[in-house]
């Protein structure tokens, strides 16, 4: 202590001059010299027999575990979730009240074409809902068992296939319910009578479920390549449906919907009901053969997305996500860089998009939104629709930007300003945001019966749209984690970190805010001016600690120069 | 010439540094000054402060009390100019997924303007062991691997500090020998080092000072100097 103190005092003294000599210190030839004959308790296994282990009872033991740590009342619980359905059922009911409104108020689908156009709605659905399940099926198994579960039950000597039965089942019937859900809702916004409604939520829930029990049976094989070509199929198929929607209601294409395309969705909805039987009960003959890395594997990604998501951090997910399929792919063709300085940056995120071109894909989609938009009469909300689009598009190409803002440590190696370092990140998105301003100016002229505008009001309201999904994508990308130190809110569902609810919107509250002036009909220019201020913010960041510390620094020389004056 | 170099002006000056966790002290009064060519080793128990102290000196974490400067300047991890000089390898490092080995180590050169970076990334790939492993993405890498990537991003910038947090972990026996060879010879250039390590090899060939960071006694974290040649 009184060496402490005798440092503290020293603290503001000049650098002592060091001779050689000092340098030289006594470090001891063997650090564990000490420890040698010291007595260490250890703890041994009893010699007797092992019991025979009963999988129920192990089971039912692990549970009761589980619930003995239970914090929470099912009162509680419930209490939680009424709260949470009722806000998701109010927001739900103000958004589609939105969309329904912006397509009375618009009535610019009662031409043959839009009708038409808009009869393939449920198509497209259907077939993403499909990728989509096949994605996820493919992502986390379907099947899945947590890392304790792969621990402590697949370790012991028991059949895996009496834990396992229940989840295969209910993943089928999930994905069944989530699609059917979905897309009745789709088809139901989308201005489908009731019957058409109830055929494409049978056809796209009955198929889904099929689906995931077919990936259920490849599962355990442990082959996931014939789940890639038809996710591939579906994914293409629905950019088909898409494309050809825009073309029918533009009236760029013609086409008379033949009479029986309306059974269609029943004999999806046999086939994948026939499917879904069939290949569930395989797949659950099969149970004892699902390989226990890949259960664990789908569990251990569900917990981080899970804790992830309790912190609503989308940003976490992804990276969970991305740095999965980094780990599956593990090896690449080692390519040279050019450039030097933020340059060499920029040239590194060109080399990924040629590397990873799927971006281009999600690009190529958003391009469509606007056209697609204003084609089913939504084109009111076409501006903010289009440019959230643009932002799910740009997310994947700002991995580097993500990478340098999440953690300090790579960005500390950079001999770059934060501003720089941001800059250097945004380039290549900027230019794949100008080719799809540039790409999507006919949907903003109005050509697809959307808002007709002026032939000098378009290209800005475009670079406007394309402004507010970059920013927004940088939003989203460079957002803080929430930070649970801070003080906290209350609510009925807790205390809870003012940036919980925040963290949530973000990137859409950019998307919003650029693209209100064009939504409530005020002059574009508005919007490229919040833009402008947007940039600004998001380009050099907003570390709110770091400029309380400059300010508090820049009063102690105030204060030190006005004492020298002797003010 | 370690006369010479330790009489320049300090590379490091941590003036009376306090840091606390909500009740927790974990550090306080902590001084410290490097000059070029010094190797300054903290050691202690784990849980003694020698991480957060690390932290502070780079500036990812801000000290409650005290200051920090580097060749002069106020200490600030977004500071180009900083960032310029300092190397730093801690446990916040991350890696770019998509990028292999080779990749980061070429971007982190030509970021910094390395004239002739291809060559120093062979070199320093080599040096690190990491050449069969040039085209893995970072998520597919050995722990030790990973370890010999973050040293390896460290010697292909110029640099005039090198922090350390425990360089020696998940490497293995050659591995250290490696390394303290390394920062031996890049010590005797005239670098300024600061590690903390649980490695006595790596203390004893590297450091030319050591300064035991004791757990905190009470409320408070003690540091003082063994071998004092310099710190405050």
């Amino acid at each position: 202590m009184a060496r402490a103190r005798r440092k503290r005092g020293n603290q503001h003294a000049e650098p002592k001059q060091i001779s050689p000599e000092q340098f030289v210190v006594e470090v001891p030839d063997d650090p564990y010299a000490e420890y040698e004959g010291r007595e260490w308790d250890f703890a041994w296994l009893p010699e007797d027999e092992t019991e025979v282990v009963d999988e129920g009872a192990l089971h039912a033991l692990v549970k009761s575990w589980r619930h003995g740590r239970a914090t929470r009342s099912i009162g509680d619980v419930l209490s939680d979730a009424y709260i949470a359905l009722f806000s998701v059922l109010m927001i739900g009911a103000m958004i589609v009240n939105v969309i329904i409104g912006s397509q009375a108020s618009s009535a610019a689908c009662d031409t043959a074409a839009c009708l038409n156009g808009r009869l393939l709605v449920p198509w497209g659905m259907f077939f993403a809902l499909g990728a989509l399940t096949l994605s996820f099926a493919r992502l986390f198994g379907p099947v899945l068992a947590s890392a304790a579960e792969g621990f402590w039950l697949m370790e012991a000597p028991i059949g895996r296939g009496r834990i396992l039965r229940g989840r295969l089942w209910a993943i089928i019937v999930g994905a069944a319910v989530v699609s059917a859900a979905v897309s009745a809702a789709v088809a139901a916004v989308a201005g489908e009578p009731f019957g058409v409604v109830g055929a494409w939520a049978a056809a796209s829930g009955l198929v889904a479920s099929g689906l995931v029990a077919w990936a259920a049976w490849e599962q355990s094989y442990g082959r996931v390549r014939p789940l890639r070509a038809v996710q591939a199929l579906f994914t293409t198929l629905a950019a088909v449906v898409l494309t050809t929607m825009v073309a029918v209601a533009a009236g760029w294409l013609h086409v008379e919907p033949p009479a029986w395309l309306g059974q269609v969705p029943w004999f999806f909805a046999a086939v994948g009901g026939a499917a879904s039987v069939a290949f569930g009960a395989w797949a659950h003959r099969r149970l004892e053969h699902f390989a226990r890395g890949r259960l664990t594997s789908g569990g251990s990604l569900v917990s981080g997305l899970q804790g992830a998501m309790f912190g609503l951090d989308l940003g976490l997910a992804r990276d969970i996500l991305v740095d999965r399929e980094a780990i599956e792919r593990g090896h690449v063709r080692p390519t040279a860089g050019r450039w030097t300085g933020a340059g060499a940056l920029v040239w590194r995120d060109l080399q990924r998009l040629a590397r990873f071109p799927r971006p281009l894909l999600g690009l190529a989609g958003a391009i469509l939104v606007p056209y697609a938009s204003d084609a089913i009469g939504l084109s009111l909300l076409t501006p903010l629709l289009s440019a959230v689009a643009l932002m799910f598009a740009l997310v994947p190409t700002l991995g580097a930007l993500r990478v340098l803002s999440r953690s300090t440590g790579l960005a500390r190696m950079m001999p770059f300003s934060t501003a720089e370092l941001r800059t250097a990140s945004f380039v290549v998105p900027a230019l794949l945001a100008l080719v799809w301003g540039s790409a999507t100016l006919p949907a903003f002229l109005g050509v697809t019966g959307g808002v007709p505008r002026d032939p000098a009001v378009a290209p800005v309201v475009a670079v406007a749209c394309a402004l507010g999904g970059l920013l927004a994508a940088v939003r989203w990308q460079t957002a803080k984690p929430v930070n649970f130190a801070v003080p906290m809110m209350a609510t009925t569902a807790g205390a809870v970190p003012p940036t919980l609810v925040f963290n949530l919107v973000r990137g859409f509250d950019v998307a919003a805010l650029v693209t209100a002036p064009i939504l409530l009909n005020v002059s574009p220019l508005w919007s490229l001016g919040i833009a402008g201020v947007l940039l600004m913010i998001l380009r050099v960041g907003f570390n709110m600690e770091e400029m309380q510390e400059q300010a508090k620094e820049q009063q102690k020389l105030l204060d030190a120069e006005r004492a020298r004056s002797g003010r | 010439m370690l006369g010479d170099m330790a009489s320049r002006a300090p590379v490091l000056t941590a003036t009376d540094l306090t840091k606390s966790y909500g009740p927790s002290r974990i550090v306080e009064g902590f001084s410290l000054t490097v000059s070029p060519g010094e190797a300054v080793a903290l050691t202690g128990r784990n849980g003694a402060g020698k991480s957060t102290i690390l932290r502070m000196l780079v500036g990812a974490v801000r000290p409650d009390e005290g200051r920090v400067e580097f060749e002069g300047l106020r200490m600030s991890e977004t500071n180009p100019e900083i960032r310029k000089g300092m190397a730093s390898v801690i446990d916040d490092l991350d890696f770019f997924p998509d990028l292999s080995v080779v990749e980061h180590l070429d971007l982190l050169a030509r970021a910094h303007g390395v004239p002739d970076p291809e060559a120093i990334v062979d070199e320093v790939l080599a040096e690190v062991q990491l050449v069969p492993q040039s085209g893995q993405l970072p998520g597919t890498l050995s722990s030790g691997q990973r370890r010999r990537l973050a040293l390896g991003t460290a010697f292909v910038r110029p640099r005039r500090l090198l922090v350390l947090d425990e360089p020696e972990q998940r490497l293995d026996v050659e591995g250290v020998a490696w390394l303290a060879a390394r920062l031996k010879a890049e010590r005797a250039r005239g670098l300024a080092i600061v590690l903390a390590s649980h490695e006595p090899y790596l203390v004893k060939e590297v450091a030319t000072r050591i300064v035991a960071v004791h757990p905190p006694a009470g409320a408070e974290a003690v540091a003082d100097a063994v071998a004092d040649g310099g710190a405050a």
